[in-house]
């Protein structure tokens, strides 16, 4: 791990300071040194420089979909990971529902359990085009508005002739019992998200024509009705960031975990190989033919979940060394599907950003401010 | 009909309440209890209960000298006076009834001479001794009929009133006689062997008294009085000499309203008062509680005892080893009803009457001696193996191969030609067989083991499984058998089938079906409850009744007083195989959720929880509160009636004014639609009317408007329902409005009303293992720790709550409730069963966990790995009714009592806090006494004006 | 957001609203990696007020300036990182050849 370090350390403690060490009883040596004179007795320089973290950082991406990313930020230090981290949870504005208006519902979910459902319902806009309404909220327009309109009625289907027929007859005996409640024959009993009806404002169909405004998935149950119960209401989104309510979170969860790093002291081989290959649950060990001795490797340690299975035995904490590296983040960013997860991250290093230099302006006019008050 | 298929039943609807009759415990009826009295003296004791009467007889050895009491006599009675007013007059016939060995002789010997000192030696002597002291007027007084001599009067008191269950027929005092030797006997055995004193406490001695048997003794009273009723009317009709055209028609002095109105009476007040018996219970039947399924299902299983509940006694409240099956060791309440109150196990079953006759009639063809057939000698002769025979207590006979009777019986019992409850038991140290066919025993099935093997097959569950067989099958075939606590208790259970495999194997005679039903229904909704300090599991059965989630399927459709529900209730992760008998996944009450255990932020402190923002974002622990508010339209004498009016329209001039004005005040009549009540939907604020009753101001005299014409405005006065819940809380509907009338008001309006809450600082939350805790923090996801998964837990809770309460259970559900997620199934927590921790961490472990369910975590804060393991899982939660916003209270100033001026009491009314001794100890010892004097009189008592007017 | 300098200017504690351990902790962190910080530490002092208090001590410069300098390197840092990511995400989706479009 050269990135970091700039040697001078004694091997024992360079190890605890760029590696976590997973024991039976607890992790040891978890944290970073901070402290820019940490190690300055040993010659270490621990300063921050931006040239060497220019030099030294590095992004590699793991895997990319439209819903999950993985990638690794290797040589950055966890207080940066974790703002990162923070930041998806909570201030990366997304739009959610957050006003509801009910003309009429008589189905059996209440008003406010209803609204609440809706709330939580993931809608693909980009907020980035939109603006926050803030408190007190300005007027409604096509810039900070999204509205939707639910209209569902539930009846019986009209039967075309023939009876329901045997599909509904010959169902399993399992499900018999809940034949009653059974929504065959109806029209309209199961509302989803794909029945809320998006209603461009102003301009807002022009503006969104090559991505339609509309609910993430169109299968989320919002409510169950029976003939003649309806519902009819129109729901606003607004911007919003997750530190207010969760549903504008923009990530189903952001995280990350260390990079494992598995070493053997000394050689596993014969049938102690065959035994640690057979007590990992997550395969990292391999046996190879080392000079004609079956030994183990650590072949795949990424897939290690360090649930420290190879080490319980009484005996093998001493030949199985566990450790993980403290500066390479195997992160994980799940999007609700607003935006797509690489879009999210990037966004919330511009929340950071933009957190850094608002503060920085702040701080000039409190100093200015201070030294003209005396 | 809209009505739950989950419902247990089991309750009365009166007056359109939900009343339960409470299970009610007593010591059993005629049965001979030898005790020690509080001067810690030997007596026994009878109570004798016959359709007629119901009456206590007591035997007390004072000075070495047996003495009956009772109540129609003022005095002792020797017993052996009461012998020879029984027609035993020789002594030596005595002595040989209480039994010829030298220890009965030797305790008698005072008694018959205390006798013959009295000079007592006939049974006309022992008559007029017992005739001067029968009891004339006051309680306890024996109606005499006129016409006999005193001594006829005596003779019919030893006849019917004393040990009235004892039947004399024609003046053959022989059963009698026979009994009172047995009662004597047993005193003097238990002076010489503490075996021979019975415990009142003997679960084998109670009886329970179900709503059937209540009823009927309330029937009977019902009908005795209608009886009653009836002869006077048809004598006062009769009476009347004036010639009638045609024949005295009795049916129509029938007053058909007598049951209807006396059942009603007793089930909606609980007043149970039978004149016959002298009964005069109240608080016999409850309203049922809806607070949960559980509570519901808890109260028809709830046994009420007689003791005063006041009395600081320890036996009645312990557990009696006794109650192993029969009742719930862990289902109590705290406090004052401590081992009082008492709840019926899973598989419990209560007996009825039933016919002694046929029985009495096998026993004599079994080869039962009858008593008057025996020389008094031959009763208690040891040698030739004789056991008495006793059937619900009294003396049958006696069989001198008691084994054999014991088996035949009982193998005609489980071939149904015997009652199946009907219970045979040898008793060793008695030297008896009792038979008991008598009602409120309780028992419970089990299964038969016969010589080591279980007579129940796989074949048969298979049968059963295929839905070709019934529960009665299997008693009918023998292969199962209901056993009371006396026959349980010479019974060789065998817990498992382990056991019948083992050494002792033939010892056994039955096996339990499942150990789980020795818990009742509250306590079986504990997942793991053996591994938990038994207290825990008690506190769990209180709190469990107190958890919100749904109360029954058709919960949307009624209007209770209050109902607590919660918005998305989970089925436990964790389940037990008592939760599906009950069917809890379809009526559950709780979250499952993920819980870590650790420290954070020092607000976790004292059992308090830290709880994930986001989870409540997300709906976890949202709760609706439905409240009923209830207005009726009165109707008057004079014709005259409350209605609903509409909201009053704003004056012309206001009208133009109309926006300022009601910006400037809010319009109470908001919610008012135009027939006066409010409109279903809508948002409530604090003192909005909810119906805008009007009260006619002349309810009296006769008014010139008819009851169908409207009354004009200054006929009526304003008598409205407003609106009064919980301050602050805006997030309160209209539900529902439901018109409805009944006979005496012209009309009744329910109105619900609907909260919706989140989960706040202060609000209960408990685990299923007794440990409550309140909301102490709630935190941004963010914040919280998440593990290499990114997962966050929902609750953290304090690992201080765990050493100390030793609710290891909790831990083994998280573990169960870890690996069910993982493998894709329900955990499974019954008790004395349910999956091993040893199985859940190898389930852990196939899916990269760690093997004891501790995994790393990351601050949410700084973003390092925490210093050490955490315990992650889910765990159910339950959600108690307790909630903050119910309970918060303040004030500086307020309102006051109009006599004393002092401020009011009690959230309700806004009352002051009280400023008690301690606290006001506490400012004297600070040193700030003037303080005390300024504030406590200067500043609140003290008044310059005083209005008299 | 408030500041308050006591003394001479090497030492001081800012008060930031409306901020939580998101700044507080990488602001912390940056000024620990300056050889200029003697003493940083950050705290949120009550979970119910939106407010995180920063004490800075220097061995010598103005705190205000050292703080300043902290944020402008987390800009920087931030603004490599963004650099860096965009250019993996951009050679990731050369590599696995049909870039994804949405």
């Amino acid at each position: 791990m050269k990135h970091v370090s700039e040697g001078g350390l004694p091997a024992h403690l360079e190890k605890q300071r760029t590696r976590m060490f997973v024991k039976n009883a607890a992790p040891e040596h978890t944290s970073t040194v901070e402290a820019a004179s940490a190690y300055a007795a040993s010659g270490l320089e621990n300063s921050f420089s931006i040239e060497r973290f220019r030099r030294d950082f590095r992004v590699e991406i793991q895997s990319l979909s439209a819903e999950e990313a993985v990638f690794d930020l290797i040589g950055i230090d966890a207080a940066l990971a974790n703002a990162f981290r923070r930041i998806l949870l909570a201030e990366v504005p997304t739009m959610a529902i957050e006003k509801v208006f009910i003309l009429n519902n008589t189905s059996m979910i209440q008003d406010e359990v209803l609204a609440h459902r809706l709330g939580l319902i993931p809608i693909r806009a980009d907020a980035r085009v939109f603006q926050f309404r803030g408190d007190p909220p300005d007027d409604p327009n096509e810039y900070n508005v999204i509205s939707f309109r639910l209209q569902v009625k539930c009846t019986k289907q009209r039967s075309s002739g023939a009876s329901p027929g045997p599909a509904v007859v010959g169902c399993a005996p399992s499900t018999a019992g809940s034949g009653a409640s059974s929504d065959a024959g109806l029209l309209g009993s199961r509302v989803t998200s794909g029945d809320l009806e998006w209603i461009p404002q102003g301009e807002q169909e022009e503006r969104f024509r090559d991505a339609p405004i509309a609910p993430v998935h169109d299968d989320i149950l919002i409510a169950k009705m029976r003939p003649g119960q309806e519902i009819e209401l129109e729901a606003w989104c607004e911007k919003g960031i997750g530190k207010t309510h969760a549903k504008w979170s923009p990530v189903c969860t952001a995280s990350y975990r260390l990079l494992p790093e598995i070493t053997l002291p000394k050689p596993v081989t014969g049938d102690d190989a065959t035994t640690l290959k057979g007590m990992c649950p997550t395969n990292v060990f391999d046996i190879e033919d080392l000079a004609g001795v079956p030994t183990a490797t650590v072949a795949r340690p990424r897939n290690c979940t360090m649930c420290r299975e190879c080490i319980r035995h009484p005996g093998w904490d001493e030949r199985v060394l566990l450790t993980r590296v403290k500066d390479h983040f195997i992160f994980s960013v799940e999007s609700t599907g607003a935006l797509p997860p690489e879009t999210l991250f990037q966004e919330s290093v511009k929340v950071l950003m933009q957190k850094a230099s608002d503060i920085a302006t702040l701080l000039k006019d409190a100093t200015a401010g201070q030294q003209s008050e005396p | 009909m809209g009505e739950c298929p989950c419902d247990p039943g089991g309750y009365f609807i009166v007056k359109g309440q939900e009343k339960v009759v409470l299970i009610q415990e007593q010591l059993s009826k005629n049965r001979i209890i030898v005790d020690r009295d509080n001067k810690n003296q030997i007596h026994s004791a009878v109570t004798s209960s016959t359709h007629e009467r119901k009456s206590k007889t007591h035997i007390d050895c004072k000075g070495g000298k047996f003495v009956l009491r009772h109540n129609t006599m003022s005095d002792d009675l020797p017993v052996v006076i009461a012998f020879k007013a029984m027609g035993v007059t020789s002594d030596q016939e005595i002595l040989q009834l209480v039994g010829s060995e030298p220890k009965f002789a030797q305790a008698m010997a005072t008694s018959l001479k205390e006798c013959s000192m009295l000079g007592i030696f006939s049974e006309g002597q022992a008559l007029d001794h017992i005739a001067k002291r029968i009891r004339t007027g006051g309680r306890g007084t024996w109606e005499r009929t006129p016409r006999r001599s005193k001594r006829d009067e005596a003779r019919e008191l030893l006849a019917h009133v004393l040990l009235a269950h004892v039947p004399v027929v024609e003046y053959d005092f022989a059963p009698k006689v026979m009994y009172v030797a047995q009662m004597v006997r047993r005193m003097i055995s238990a002076q010489f062997d503490e075996e021979f004193m019975d415990d009142m406490d003997y679960y084998g001695n109670k009886r329970l008294e179900l709503a059937g048997q209540l009823l009927s003794l309330l029937f009977e009273d019902l009908f005795k009085k209608m009886c009653a009723e009836l002869k006077r009317q048809a004598s006062v009709e009769l009476a009347k000499t004036s010639a009638r055209a045609e024949a005295y028609d009795v049916t129509k002095s029938v007053r058909e309203d007598i049951f209807t109105n006396g059942f009603n009476n007793a089930i909606s007040t609980g007043n149970w008062s039978v004149k016959r018996f002298r009964m005069e219970r109240s608080g016999v039947t409850q309203v049922l509680s809806r607070l949960s399924y559980i509570s519901c299902l808890g109260m028809m299983t709830r046994i009420m005892s007689q003791f005063e509940k006041t009395r600081k006694v320890s036996g009645p409240r312990s557990l009696q080893p006794s109650q192993w099956g029969m009742l719930c060791p862990s289902d109590t309440p705290e406090g004052e009803a401590c081992g009082l109150v008492k709840n019926l196990a899973l598989s419990t079953h209560v007996t009825t009457d039933d016919d002694e006759e046929p029985i009495r009639r096998l026993c004599f063809s079994l080869g039962v001696e009858d008593v008057h057939l025996l020389c008094p000698d031959d009763l208690y002769e040891a040698r030739n193996g004789a056991h008495l025979v006793l059937l619900n207590g009294l003396i049958l006979g006696v069989h001198r191969q008691p084994h054999k009777l014991l088996a035949t019986i009982r193998q005609l019992r489980r071939t149904g030609h015997v009652g199946e409850f009907v219970s045979v038991q040898l008793h060793p140290t008695h030297r008896s067989v009792n038979i008991a066919s008598d009602s409120g025993r309780v028992c419970r099935p089990l299964l038969i083991v016969d010589n080591g093997t279980l007579l129940l097959k796989q074949c048969h569950l298979d049968e059963l499984a295929a839905g070709k067989r019934e529960w009665s099958a299997f008693i009918k075939e023998g292969i199962i058998e209901y056993l009371d606590v006396n026959e349980e208790n010479s019974a060789e259970i065998a817990v498992s089938e382990a056991d019948l495999r083992g050494e002792r194997r033939t010892q056994y005679t039955h096996m339990e079906i499942d150990p789980l039903t020795i818990l009742g229904v509250c306590a079986g909704l504990i997942p793991y409850p053996h591994h938990n300090q038994s207290p825990r599991n008690t506190y769990q059965c209180a709190m469990g009744k107190q958890a919100m989630g749904t109360i029954a399927h058709n919960q949307a459709d009624r209007i209770d007083t209050i109902l607590y529900l919660l918005i998305y209730p989970h089925k436990p992760l964790v389940k037990t195989r008592t939760l599906d008998l009950i069917k809890f996944a379809n009526l559950p009450a709780g979250h499952n959720a993920t819980v870590a255990v650790m420290s954070y932020s020092g607000y976790d402190i004292e059992d308090a929880l830290i709880i994930n923002k986001a989870a409540l974002d997300r709906g976890f622990g949202r709760c609706m509160v439905l409240k009923k508010f209830t207005q009726t339209f009165k109707k008057f004498p004079n014709g005259s009636c409350e209605v609903a009016r509409p909201p009053p329209k704003p004056s012309p001039a206001a009208a133009r004014e109309g926006l300022r004005e009601r910006s400037s005040q809010p319009n109470r009549f908001r919610l008012i639609d135009d027939d006066g009540l409010c409109m279903v939907g809508e948002r409530i604020h604090q003192l909005d009317l909810l119906v805008n009753k009007h009260t006619p101001v002349n309810t009296r005299d006769d008014v010139p408007y008819s009851e169908h014409e409207r009354l004009p405005d200054s006929a009526l006065r304003p008598s409205p329902l407003t609106y009064k819940g919980p301050a602050g809380h805006m997030d309160t509907y209209v539900d529902r409005v439901m018109l409805s009338g009944n006979k005496n008001d012209r009309q009744l309006v329910k109105i619900r009303v609907r909260s919706t809450r989140r989960p706040e600082l202060g609000d209960k939350f408990s685990s299923r293992h007794g440990q409550k805790g309140v909301i102490g923090r709630i935190v941004p996801q963010e914040d919280l720790p998440f593990t290499d998964m990114g997962v966050c837990p929902d609750i953290i809770m304090n690992p201080h709550g765990f050493p100390s309460r030793m609710t290891v259970g909790k831990m083994i559900e998280l573990m169960a409730g870890k690996a069910g997620v993982l493998e894709g199934r329900m955990g499974d927590g019954t008790a004395f069963k349910g999956d091993s921790v040893a199985e859940c961490s190898v389930a852990l472990v196939k899916h990269g966990f760690n093997y004891l369910g501790k995994d790393i975590m990351f601050s949410g804060l700084t973003g390092e790995p925490l210093k050490s393991y955490v315990f992650v899982g889910p765990i159910y939660y339950q959600k108690l009714k307790h909630m903050v916003i119910d309970k918060m209270h303040a004030r500086a100033r307020g309102p006051r009592q109009v006599l004393t001026r002092q401020p009011t009491e009690g959230r309700s009314r806004e009352g002051g806090l009280r400023l008690g001794e301690m606290e006001r100890d506490c400012l004297i010892g600070y040193g700030a006494s003037m303080l005390l004097n300024e504030r406590l009189m200067t500043s609140s008592d003290c008044f310059q004006h005083i209005d008299v007017w | 957001m408030e500041v308050e300098v006591c003394g001479d200017e090497s030492a001081a504690t800012f008060t930031f609203h409306n901020e939580d351990h998101t700044i507080g902790n990488t602001v912390r962190y940056m000024l620990n990696k300056m050889p200029e910080t003697s003493f940083v530490g950050y705290s949120v002092p009550h979970p119910a007020e939106p407010k995180m208090n920063l004490r800075l001590q220097t061995v010598g410069p103005p705190a205000t300036q050292v703080l300043h300098e902290a944020l402008g390197n987390l800009y920087q840092v931030s603004e490599h990182v963004l650099k860096t990511f965009e250019a993996a995400v951009a050679k990731h989706r050369t590599e696995q050849g049909a870039p994804e479009l949405r």
